[in-house]
């Protein structure tokens, strides 16, 4: 089933034939937005679009089509499968992943009982953010990963604000590590997917490629995570995504310890950044990383902009 | 003219008494569907209780480990609920019932009542549906007992009367 087959199933009718009739490579739709009593609006192409009743994009708010209650509750029966029921534990974290790898964040009312989420009622917001994999965009990355002498990799850091592709850049290196490359043979791989963003499991498969020889702990705290994929399944490289708290250092602690090697992702703007905040500094300052790997999106989403060493000597940069 | 009216007698007999027994008989296999029925449903319940399984693929399972009466029901369900096809729940539950179920002995009232269990099926959290679902459950074993009781006196009266019924009608005749 291609992109727009999985997007349309899960979309009311009416707006399953606006989205339809839409002429656009559905390949470059990033978001759509559905907000109660508010315009139907895209993101396109890195830009935002709202839509009319007649299937067009415009810039005017006033022309689109706005989404009704009805509308959010079709749409949500049908991400939910018919069974909302089924879907609690990932309404409680705020996002439910479909068929295709697509993530749905919804927002509404939250049910707190004793301090803690219990769900979420009267959803009147969806953010549907299309899977877009983007195999290759690792080449200009391994060979630097590599540690040709010790037949492995270095543990590595990929430091990037949000929205600037450090978790496709992620992805693709586990798929190249686990099936390896013209740089090395192929190597076990352990995923932590908190999230469910790197692996986007749906009924437990993969919707994304991370290579024959990946394992993925779904919607599995980073720390626990990484001790029960050392426990069990003997990888060679354990890979996280947006690591920052402090029960996350200290299995990376752990991890590196016992001799695996890490990849993992933060949110900054660079090195420096990492340095200056208060519990990822420790990182930096016990030398536990031997690769950083900086992104932007100054020319673009996962623009690679620099990569250092452990020394922060720095080995690869496209600024002048 | 005399052997004639004899096998035009036995005929009405024997048509008359075979009306009494095809009542008698679907009184039984009502009794069995509403059993058959009962354990489909808590299956459908242990899968959603124990694993948290969304319905499409719940039935879709019933279906597959089922080969009765209630397979084409189950069939149909299933196929238009993996369609997503802008359909509700409740209304794919609805049709099915109207046009998959010609080959049960169900009364119109077992299938309103099945019909209606559709309508709340799929809605607000876990607790929601095992209400639902033991409500209907509950529904259907109170139903199965107040037939079973007085089944045997009822099959016995139908047979009867259509034996009876056969004899009256030969006698007119004559």
């Amino acid at each position: 089933m291609n992109t727009k087959d999985e997007l349309l199933k899960i979309l009311s009718l009416k707006l399953r034939t606006i989205m339809g009739k839409l002429t656009l490579e559905f390949d470059k739709l990033q978001e759509i937005r559905l907000r109660m009593n508010a315009p139907l609006l895209i993101i396109y192409g890195n830009k935002e679009a709202f839509i009319t009743e007649d299937a067009k994009m415009v810039d005017n708010p006033s022309k689109a089509v706005l989404i009704t209650k009805n509308e959010i509750r079709e749409t949500m029966e049908y991400i939910s499968n018919y069974s909302l029921y089924a879907f609690e534990e990932e309404i409680r974290q705020g996002f439910i992943t479909i068929n295709g790898g697509h993530r749905i964040g919804i927002a509404g009312k939250i049910i707190i009982e004793d301090d803690v989420i219990k769900g979420m009622k009267h959803i009147s917001f969806i953010n549907i953010r299309l899977a877009h994999q983007v195999k290759g965009c690792a080449d200009p990355v391994l060979p630097y990963l590599i540690n040709k002498q010790a037949f492995g990799i270095y543990h590595t850091l990929i430091i990037s604000p949000p929205r600037c592709g450090k978790t496709t850049l992620l992805r693709d290196i586990i798929r190249q590590l686990s099936d390896g490359s013209q740089y090395q043979e192929g190597m076990s791989v352990g995923v932590v997917d908190e999230r469910s963003e790197i692996g986007a499991c749906y009924m437990g498969t993969p919707q994304n490629e991370l290579g024959i020889r990946t394992d993925i702990l779904d919607c599995c705290p980073k720390a626990k995570g990484m001790m029960m994929l050392i426990r069990s399944m003997s990888p060679q490289i354990i890979a996280v995504d947006e690591i920052g708290s402090k029960e996350d250092l200290d299995a990376i602690d752990y991890v590196i310890g016992c001799g695996c090697k890490l990849i993992a992702t933060v949110h900054g703007n660079s090195l420096e950044d990492i340095r200056n905040k208060p519990t990822l500094s420790e990182l930096v300052k016990k030398r536990l990383f031997e690769r950083y790997v900086i992104l932007s999106n100054v020319k673009g989403i996962g623009h690679l902009e620099e990569i250092y060493d452990t020394d922060g000597k720095r080995l690869y940069t496209t600024l002048k | 003219m005399n052997i004639m009216k004899i096998i035009g007698c036995i005929l009405v007999i024997i048509s008359s008494a075979g009306m009494g027994f095809y009542f008698s008989s679907e009184m039984k296999c009502r009794i069995e569907d509403l059993k058959e029925l009962k354990k489909l449903i808590g299956l459908l319940r242990g899968d959603i209780r124990y694993a948290n399984t969304p319905l499409p693929e719940a039935i879709n399972s019933i279906h597959r480990r089922h080969s009765g009466n209630f397979q084409p029901f189950f069939n149909q369900v299933s196929m238009k609920l993996n369609e997503l096809s802008g359909v509700t729940f409740s209304e794919i539950w609805k049709t099915a019932v109207q046009t998959q179920l010609v080959n049960t002995s169900l009364t119109k009232k077992d299938k309103l009542h099945l019909a209606g269990f559709g309508e709340n099926l799929g809605y607000l959290d876990k607790d929601m549906q095992m209400n639902t679902i033991d409500l209907y459950i509950a529904q259907l074993e109170d139903e199965i007992k107040d037939l079973s009781k007085t089944v045997k006196e009822k099959a016995y009266l139908l047979n009867t009367l259509g034996i009876m019924t056969g004899i009256f009608i030969t006698i007119i005749m004559i």
